[in-house]
């Protein structure tokens, strides 16, 4: 594998010659950042503390861990926690010689494994996010983690780690503006950066969603940047072809000290203060669980004056504690911003994230209420991303944990600019909060399905707009679940005995992986066969009409 | 009342009738031990293994009624720009895919489907809700199905 040191190159004949499809040996391989095994061996270590501790536990009071501290041996047990940690690092000394990772014109290559060897493309224009994460242990050596999300279904995203803070985040930056269509120059790093990413030696692009303010709606528009090509094009688009470089007469030579001339500039518009996510968090359906099922235990505990009930419930309490703690510490110090490149977002308390989704790339929204927000009038948006599935969905998946009505049709609102429709907010209030009694564009379910949903008969519902269909739901817990036209997947319709017997049926839009699950259930049948029918129609439209997937190529809207 | 389940511009194509048997085999098989189990230790334990027996044969005569019935509910059609699948006598469902957001196709058959000639085809979208498949095709026809798919996705691809 090629070391960064072979590419002194900075004239722009090199650059050309990389800018085209580079085979794999061109391509810049590089290391992640050196002290990634020391960050990682930690997790090794962890884990032997916490099984010694486990078994310490289950061996009682006289065996395990406490006698053999106090015993003479106790000497093996630092032994082995040193064997172990020695092993872990070892291992990860050598999984760290192993991963390269390197930044095509139109890919990320990642290598990785140890007896087992894996290379990963990623394509950038299937690019779906980019996440920056940094875990507690990382953080004291300022560290990161860059994930790369393709569509590919679970464990599909490219993960880089551990990076210096800034080059992760000029790493983001470079991605982004690759996905975006906009053509980045990149040469060697100038000696200096042995090891690292090259910094300061991208070119800014002078398209105005970049370099300009930030229009807080349809996101990018105005004059295409250079790069509206479908492949790139060594030959005629210099590094400099168009295009000023931002680091200045320095910029390609600058070295690690360049100034990160690619980050798009983001816009803060809001944060949830920390009193309000307490507050959420006590307020929240898993709470109730929690409390309800202490009252039940005590009962039961009083009841039968058995102690055991206390210690038989035991892990569930637990389960629920660490949900609600993970979710404290999970949205704590929730941060939305919007930049050219998408939604930004930064939470976390002990592991803190920073994401990024780019525009077109929310599959569908939820906006949900639970049954103790309703006085505050507090909403959670959620959200489907390609690639965000599986286990860290619940950590992922969240546009903004708790927010009034006006923050949280915001937050959507940048997600999705355009609902196609006159009075966005009437529409979305009446998804809200409004049932079959009140007036307004949503189709809702017969009268006769009371039988069927006796509480939440009213709300059950749908409204099409020019952009988006939109299906509430719900009673107690309040849902309504926003899915772009184009981006629906494929549609269902289901209907069992006592439905066909109502004439009713329910409808279900399939969306990517993630925690929204839109449908709208117990439609009328004529309803529910005319909704099939024109939204498989609406969505071939949006779709022809869909923007491209790099978000800077489109031409306006 | 018209039924949501009947699309008025649309002509269903059948699945192939040994589709049932190839549904009633495995049904038969696994019923069918713990009928007879139950029936030997009835007659040399205890009476009380009737019950063993009974369940099992409850189910399987179920399925024997049931299975032509399911069979004959599959139902797919091919439209000009999407897929219709639908299936389901008592708990139907109907599900609409785009030859667009089709990701890829799966064609399947286990050694008792190729006993009988049959094959198994399903279509995979980004979306792990989408529960489209078709068995009980002739293979013949199940390669011509992948094919066209295929061919008309490539047609109307779009990303996500």
């Amino acid at each position: 594998m090629s070391t960064p040191e072979h590419e002194l190159d900075t004239s722009g004949a090199g650059s050309a010659a990389q800018r085209a499809q580079p085979p794999a040996e061109d391509l810049d391989w590089r290391r992640v950042h050196p002290v990634t095994p020391l960050v990682r061996g930690w997790a090794v270590v962890g884990a032997a503390v916490v099984i010694l501790g486990q078994q310490s536990l289950d061996g009682g009071p006289r065996g395990g861990l406490i006698a053999l501290v106090s015993s003479e041996y106790w000497w093996t047990l630092f032994a082995a926690l040193a064997a172990v940690a020695a092993v872990g690092w070892g291992y990860s000394v050598l999984a760290w010689r192993m991963t390269t990772y390197a930044i095509g014109e139109e890919t990320v290559h990642l290598r990785r494994g140890i007896l087992f060897r894996q290379q990963r493309h990623a394509r950038l224009d299937r690019l779906q996010s980019v996440d920056i994460r940094q875990p507690l242990v990382a953080r004291f050596f300022g560290l990161c983690e860059l994930t790369l999300e393709t569509a590919g279904g679970t464990d599909s995203g490219v993960a880089i780690g551990f990076l210096k803070g800034s080059d992760a985040d000029e790493l983001r930056a470079e991605l982004l503006a690759r996905a975006a269509g906009l053509k980045v120059a990149r040469t060697g790093p100038a000696g200096s950066g042995r090891r690292q990413p090259p910094s300061g030696t991208v070119a800014a692009p002078a398209g105005p969603g970049h370099a300009g303010s930030v229009p807080v709606g349809p996101v990018p528009v105005g004059p295409v940047p250079v790069g509206t090509g479908p492949e790139g094009q060594p030959q005629d688009a210099g590094p400099q072809a168009g295009f000023p470089h931002a680091g200045g007469p320095d910029g390609p030579l600058g070295g690690p000290t360049g100034p990160p001339t690619l980050e798009a500039p983001q816009i803060p518009v809001l944060s949830v203060p920390l009193g309000r996510l307490i507050a959420s968090v006590v307020r929240s359906g898993a709470m109730i669980t929690l409390v309800v099922w202490a009252l039940v235990v005590v009962v039961v505990m009083i009841v039968t004056g058995e102690f055991a009930v206390i210690s038989a419930s035991l892990p569930a309490v637990l389960g629920a504690g660490g949900y609600l703690f993970g979710r404290l510490t999970g949205e704590f110090d929730f941060r939305v911003a919007i930049s050219p490149d998408g939604v930004r977002l930064r939470h976390g308390m002990l592991e803190t994230r920073s994401q990024t989704i780019p525009p077109g790339r929310v599959q569908a929204v939820r906006l949900v209420q639970s049954v103790l927000w309703r006085g505050r009038d507090w909403w959670r948006v959620q959200v489907n991303v390609a690639g965000y599935g599986g286990e860290s969905e619940e950590k992922n998946s969240v546009l903004l944990p708790v927010g009034t009505r006006d923050e949280a049709l915001t937050v959507l609102s940048l997600v999705l600019p355009d609902l196609g429709v006159d009075e966005p907010r009437r529409v979305l209030d009446a998804g809200l909060d409004g049932n079959s009694r009140t007036e307004s564009v949503y189709v809702t379910a017969p009268r006769r399905t009371r039988i069927l949903d006796p509480v939440a008969w009213r709300r059950n519902g749908f409204a099409v707009t020019g952009r988006a269909l939109l299906l509430r739901r719900g009673r107690m817990v309040k849902i309504l679940d926003v899915v772009p036209h184009e981006r629906t997947q494929s549609l269902g319709l289901s209907q069992g005995p006592w439905q066909r017997r109502l004439g009713v049926a329910s409808f279900q839009v399939h969306s990517t992986e993630g925690p929204v699950h839109p449908e709208a259930p117990h439609l009328d049948a004529a309803d529910a066969a005319r909704l099939m029918a024109e939204q498989a129609m609406r969505a071939r439209s949006a779709r022809a009409a869909a923007g491209p997937e790099r978000w800077m190529e489109r031409q306006g809207e | 009342m018209t039924s949501p389940f009947e699309p008025h511009d649309v002509t269903w194509s059948r699945v192939s009738p040994r589709l049932v048997t190839a549904m009633l085999v495995p049904a038969t098989i696994s019923l069918g031990i713990p009928m007879v189990a139950g029936v030997v230790l009835a007659v040399t334990i205890s009476p009380w293994f009737w019950l063993l027996a009974g369940v099992p044969a409850v189910f399987l005569l179920w399925s024997i009624l049931l299975i032509p019935r399911q069979v004959r509910a599959i139902g797919y059609a091919e439209r000009d720009d999407d897929l219709l699948i639908r299936k389901g006598v008592m708990f139907r469902s109907m599900v609409v895919v785009p030859y667009g957001r089709m990701q890829y196709v799966d064609v399947e058959a286990g050694p008792l489907d190729r006993k009988l000639g049959l094959a198994k085809v399903q279509l995979h979208t980004a979306s792990v809700g989408t529960d489209a498949q078709i068995p009980g095709l002739p293979p013949d026809e199940a390669a011509r199905l992948r094919d066209r798919l295929a061919s008309r996705g490539e047609a109307r691809l779009a990303g996500l």
